[in-house]
Formats: C-alpha cells, sequence, structure tokens
C-alpha cells in the first residue's frame, strides 16, 4: 500500500511541475485583470527557445533563455492589450496560432521535422537522507524544477497577499480606478504582471523541453497550456489554489496510469474510455463539492481607461 | 467559440481562393485523361496526414518516405525538397527489403503535402489537394475513412487511397467506391513476432504494453502482441501490463505511462501510440542510463535510430511500400479501386533488425524467424481481436 502510495507521489511530483508554473503564470496576470488564454502558446516559445538555447549553453542558462521567451511573447500580448487595449481573449488566441504555426515553422527549417538534436536534460537530484524515508522519499531524486515547483507557490501567495505590492495587483484586477486615485500607475503594474506572467509560462514551457524530455518535440505542449488555466479557475485565481488544482490534475493522471498497469484484471469491468476520462470526473466531483463562490477578478478582460467610471 | 469560427471563416477563405484560381488559367484544371498521356510533367500526387504529424518517427513518416523519397526521389529539408541520392533511399531500406532496392526508381510525379493541425482539418485538406490537380491523393491513417469517404463521393473523378481503414458509410458497413483503393495491415502478425521476442528476452518476466487511443486497429497490436509473448512465455502473458494514453500527440503522457510500466518492473515495452512512443522511448533510454536494463520495441517504422541502445526492435509496416505501389500504378495507367489487406506473406509488416546485443539473441532470432515461417505458411493463424485470446494456443517453437 505504502509502495503504491509512494510511486504516486513520485509520478505526480515529476509532471507537475510545468503545469504548476504555466497556472501561477495565469494566476498572476489574470489577478492584475488582464486574460490569460495566451499561456500555451507562451510555453510552446519557452520550450522552443530553451532546447534551441541548451544546445549552445549550460541547460539551466537555457531554461532562463526559455523563460525570457515566453516574457517577450507575453509582452506582445501585453502591448496589444493594455497600449492598444484590444481584446484580450482574441489576442491570446492569436498569439496561441502565431506560436504553433512559427514553432513548427522554424523547426522544420532549422532542425527539419523531427524535432531539436538531443540536449543535455536537467538531471535528478537526489536526497539520500531523505530517500530512506517512507513516503517522504518520493521527494528525493527529481530535478530542479519540481522544488521550485513547491517553493514558489507559497512565495508567490505570500507575495499577492502580504505585501503592498501584492495588494495593488490585486486591486488593478478588482476596482483599477481605485489604484489609479492613489497616484499608482494601472498600466504599469498590469505590464509587470503580464510580464511576470509570461517569465513564469516560458518556464513551464522550458521545463517540457529540458526535464521532461531532451528535445523540443512538435507538439509541445500539447494543450497543457488550457490544462493550467482550468487549474487556475479551479484554484480561484490564487496560487496556492492554482498549485493544488495543478497537482490534483496530475495525481488523477498518476492514478488512472497506475490502476490500469497494476489491476489489469480492472480493464475487464472498466472499459479504458472511463479511466482515461478519470481525472475529468475527479475534477467534475471536486468541483460539485467546491461552492458558488464567486472569485474571478472584477476587472478580467475589462481594459483600462483612465476617462472611463 | 470565437476561434472555431475564425477557422471556419479562414478555410472558407482558403477554399474560395483556390477554386478561383482553378477556374481562371486554362491549364490548371485537371482532366482525368490518361495518366500516362501527362507523363512528361510531374503528376500531383497528394497525401494528407493525421494529427501526429510530419517527423513521428513512425507511421507519418513510413508514408512520406514511400511518396517523398521512394516515389518522388526527394528529400524533404528545411522546408522544401532537395534530389536524394540512391544511397538514401538504400539507407532506408530495411534488410528484409534490400532485395527491391532496384526496383525502386524514382516516379515522374510531384508529391503535395499537406498537415493537418485537428481533425476538422481533413475535409479541406483533401479537397484542397483535389483542386490542386492531384492525380492521387492519400490519406493516411484511420481517422481519415470518413473525410475520404465525403472527398471521394463528392469528387468521383479524384483518386484516392486509404490507409488503415475500409471505407465505411454511416452505418458503420464497409462501402466500395469506385475511385477509392483501401489497404488494411496485418499488425498484429507483426507485433506477434515482436511479443515472440519480448518474451524470450524478457527478464523479470514482465512486459508491458503502450498504445494510444483505444481502437480496433491499436487493439490489433495488443491482441498480436500479447499471442507472441504467450507463445513464448506464458507466464509473462499472465502479468502483460498494457496501459492506453488516449493521445497520438502527448509525448509527455506517453512517458508518464512508460515511466510506471518500468516501476512495475517491466523490462520490454512495446508501444502503438505514434508521437506518444517518443516519449515511451524517453522513459526507457532515462531508465537505461541508472542502470535499468529495459527495452522499447519501435512501432511503424524503424526507431532504432531514436535511441539505438534502448530499441530492441520496431514492428514494421510498410505503409511506405504501399504507397510506393499506389503512386507507380498511377503512373503506368493501372490504378485500380482494390480491397487490399497485407500481412507477413506480403512484407508488408515485419520484425526489424535487432541491433542491440543481448546474451542468447542468435537463437532467440531463430526462434522467430520459425515462428514467421509458421504464420506465413498459414499453420499458425494469430488473432485480432481479445476475444481470440483466451482460445489462442500454440506451440512453443
Amino acid at each position: 500500500m505504502l509502495e503504491i502510495l509512494h510511486r504516486l507521489l513520485f509520478a505526480t511530483l515529476d509532471a507537475a511541475p510545468a503545469l504548476v508554473f504555466a497556472a501561477l503564470g495565469a494566476v498572476l496576470s489574470e489577478r492584475a485583470g488582464v486574460v490569460a488564454v495566451g499561456v500555451e502558446g507562451m510555453m510552446r516559445v519557452g520550450a522552443f527557445c530553451a532546447a534551441v538555447a541548451a544546445l549552445v549553453m549550460p541547460t539551466p542558462a537555457a531554461v532562463g533563455i526559455g523563460m525570457l521567451a515566453g516574457a517577450a511573447l507575453a509582452a506582445v500580448h501585453g502591448f496589444l492589450c493594455i497600449r492598444w487595449r484590444s481584446d484580450q481573449v482574441v489576442s491570446g488566441i492569436a498569439l496561441n496560432l502565431v506560436a504553433l504555426a512559427g514553432g513548427t515553422f522554424l523547426l522544420e527549417t532549422h532542425f527539419g521535422p523531427n524535432g531539436t538534436p538531443p540536449i543535455q536534460q536537467l538531471q535528478p537530484l537526489h536526497w539520500p537522507e531523505l530517500a530512506s524515508v517512507p513516503l517522504l522519499g518520493a521527494l528525493s531524486g527529481h530535478a530542479a524544477p519540481t522544488y521550485l515547483a513547491l517553493l514558489l507557490p507559497l512565495l508567490l501567495q505570500g507575495m499577492l497577499t502580504r505585501t503592498p505590492l501584492g495588494l495593488r495587483l490585486r486591486a488593478v484586477g478588482d476596482k483599477p480606478h481605485a489604484v489609479a486615485t492613489l497616484g499608482l500607475s494601472v498600466p504599469a503594474l498590469r505590464w509587470g504582471a503580464v510580464l511576470g506572467g509570461g517569465l513564469l509560462a516560458g518556464l513551464g514551457g522550458a521545463v517540457l523541453s529540458t526535464t521532461v524530455l531532451d528535445r523540443f518535440e512538435q507538439h509541445t505542449p500539447a494543450g497543457l497550456g488550457f490544462m493550467a488555466l482550468a487549474a487556475m479557475v479551479f484554484g480561484r485565481w490564487t496560487p496556492l489554489g492554482a498549485f493544488a488544482a495543478a497537482a490534483f490534475f496530475a495525481f488523477g493522471n498518476a492514478l488512472r496510469i497506475g490502476l490500469a498497469s497494476s489491476a489489469p484484471g480492472l480493464l475487464d469491468v472498466v472499459p479504458q474510455g472511463v479511466l482515461l476520462a478519470l481525472p475529468y470526473l475527479l475534477t467534475l466531483l471536486v468541483l460539485t463539492f467546491q461552492g458558488q463562490r464567486n472569485s474571478t477578478p472584477a476587472s478580467l478582460g475589462v481594459p483600462y481607461e483612465q476617462e472611463s467610471r | 467559440m470565437t476561434l472555431r469560427l475564425q477557422v471556419l471563416a479562414l478555410t472558407a477563405l482558403l477554399c474560395a481562393c483556390t477554386k478561383q484560381k482553378e477556374e481562371t488559367p486554362p491549364s490548371g484544371a485537371p482532366a482525368p485523361a490518361s495518366a500516362q498521356q501527362e507523363a512528361k510533367k510531374p503528376l500531383p500526387v497528394g497525401l494528407v496526414i493525421d494529427v501526429g504529424g510530419r517527423g513521428d518517427h513512425s507511421f507519418n513518416d513510413a508514408a512520406l518516405r514511400g511518396l517523398e523519397l521512394w516515389a518522388a526521389g526527394k528529400r524533404y529539408e528545411g522546408g522544401k525538397y532537395v534530389d536524394a541520392t540512391p544511397d538514401d533511399v538504400r539507407k532506408s531500406l530495411p534488410g528484409h527489403l534490400s532485395s527491391i532496392a532496384a526496383t525502386l526508381q524514382p516516379l515522374p510525379i510531384q508529391p503535395v503535402v499537406l498537415q493537418s493541425k485537428a481533425q476538422e482539418d481533413y475535409i479541406p485538406n483533401l479537397q484542397l489537394l483535389v483542386d490542386r490537380g492531384a492525380q492521387l491523393t492519400i490519406g493516411n491513417g484511420y481517422m481519415l475513412a470518413n473525410a475520404v469517404r465525403t472527398s471521394a463521393q463528392e469528387n468521383p473523378q479524384a483518386r484516392f487511397l486509404l490507409i488503415d481503414s475500409q471505407v465505411l458509410d454511416a452505418q458503420g458497413k464497409t462501402l466500395r467506391l469506385p475511385n477509392v483503393r483501401t489497404v488494411l495491415f496485418k499488425e498484429h502478425e507483426g507485433s506477434f513476432l515482436v511479443g515472440a521476442l519480448a518474451g524470450l528476452v524478457t527478464k523479470t518476466n514482465k512486459v508491458g504494453f503502450v498504445g494510444g487511443i483505444e481502437v480496433p486497429l491499436i487493439q490489433r497490436f495488443e491482441v498480436g502482441y500479447r499471442a507472441g509473448v504467450k507463445t513464448t512465455k506464458p507466464e509473462a502473458a499472465q502479468a502483460l501490463m498494457s496501459v492506453y494514453t488516449g493521445s497520438f500527440n502527448d509525448m509527455a503522457a506517453g512517458k508518464q505511462v512508460a515511466q510506471d510500466l518500468i516501476a512495475k518492473g517491466a523490462d520490454v515495452i512495446f508501444h502503438a501510440a505514434g508521437s506518444d512512443g517518443i516519449g515511451v522511448i524517453q522513459a526507457v533510454k532515462e531508465a537505461r542510463a541508472t542502470g535499468k536494463n529495459v527495452y522499447a520495441i519501435g512501432v511503424d517504422s524503424d526507431q532504432s535510430h531514436v535511441a539505438p541502445e534502448a530499441i530492441l526492435t520496431s514492428m514494421l509496416k510498410h505503409t511506405d511500400l504501399v504507397v510506393y505501389q499506389a503512386a507507380k500504378d498511377l503512373v503506368d495507367g493501372k490504378f485500380t479501386a482494390t480491397e487490399l489487406l497485407l500481412g507477413l506473406k506480403e512484407n508488408a509488416v515485419a520484425m526489424a533488425e535487432v541491433r542491440v546485443d543481448f546474451p542468447g539473441k542468435a537463437e532467440a532470432l531463430q526462434k522467430v524467424e520459425a515462428l514467421r515461417q509458421r504464420v506465413i505458411s498459414g499453420q499458425l493463424q494469430v488473432p485480432s481481436v481479445p476475444a481470440d485470446l483466451a482460445t489462442f494456443q500454440a506451440a512453443a517453437p
């Protein structure tokens, strides 16, 4: 029993980071009132740039490049949505399409369709003193992003709820005019949140190509960005909530895989399709018990205009 | 919703544009004239590949190899075609086909390949190729079955090759159309051989199977594999672990599944999961780096180049040959709408060369070869549906 739990936990921790980072990025952006539909595209750009950068530099530095690339795409989003007050959903979808097609185009013209050449992966870290403890041992043997994914939600939650900056960011997403009357710049705060969100989404993508795989593969991130948005909503737009939701999705997936392989007889009774739907069924179940409090940022998706009321 | 509308509008625009183009220039309209008359100009041959995309090292790449490299004598590099050398062709041929190398002459055709990003792309893509004058349009994959039926009925003058499925009507009954050639493979026969090898190689007596989407096609791989393992190592067949990822384009899912199987002791894992399989191979590669003696078995194309030390063998499915043959028939004016069913006997499925070394390799390969002969001669019927598996019995070689 302990053994099974250990494996489930290990698989969850191994698979969750990319989703966690992307969900945190979406939370940051949306709490400041800018819709983050473009997360999928930012992840893709981050994944591509990190894999290409890792061909010429150490992988940790390449992950940084991937983050910057995500932020660069977010900057386009910010420029359109904050500077020109365009429709934030349309802008995000456009970025997703550009990243999808652009990634495929650059990949095929520079490396061929089979993906970039293999790179040096981020190596797993082992904690021998932890490894012997039951359950906690599952913490050992992951690459650095896993530990960052455990730490970052706490930091972000602290920042958003316990610091003046966090208060202002949240206020910008709920009542931007109130922030403006305090003499603070609404655009500047939103820019900060959008770029920060881009960095995080880029990190999520970079994790996919440097930790999960050892190259950029043309389908990356295969819809994970949209899962991240779901995790954000499910987690009520809070960093800890989004983390919990992302971890929950990853756990549901690990559970489904584990069930199928450890109980072959189960498949004679339960069709594969039901198992495949298990993560989503679990989500539905939890949503049913979650109640109905509305936690959407009040000004989400509304462009800020100084003159309007 | 908005996205769907945008896509629709774009597609409509695209179709409108191509239609107009076809109407204005006098040379553009493709007359269904005898193919031989136009043999001087390269004949356009279209190929629509499924959502797995180009570069899956597997199913789509096999069809692309048949059309681009073998039939057209071209290599796809940096987004355009360059002429391939005879050496490229020879290198792409597996050992058991080296005898046909001389017959693979480049044909006067021009490949036109369209990738599909979503299932909704299939019909517009097929229509686009027909509108651009493709003399033969190939739909690669069972997912295109309905799209090919629609296009073939709307364009009776155009010719189609549908791979991995028959034409089915709305009720799911087989339909014969006068302009569609269909090809089905006996994947279970090839999978039987790799399963037999897996049974001979496994040390832990635990082997795994990773499928993509659970459809009858992929089940044939699984059933054949199970039958093979059962023949050479019955105790491993009991504990065989089979997991479906539910997709063909999510390598992260494939990797997670394979990691799970390896953690549970599997030391040979066969995948039939398109791009997800790249993740399976990645997981095996990483497990080998930590000292575990595990192998992956590739599918459709010889996947040895993805991770040479981790790939035990591959279950080859020669869509490349079928595509080449169809293009050749077209050029020779012999293209007919037939329903093909190809297996080990026709060399259409096979076990790839085993390039890794393991104790008892020569003996194991002999046993597999003996089984192959028995399947070819008809002494041994490999089951293709799960229901027949329980009663399947074959004497160990």
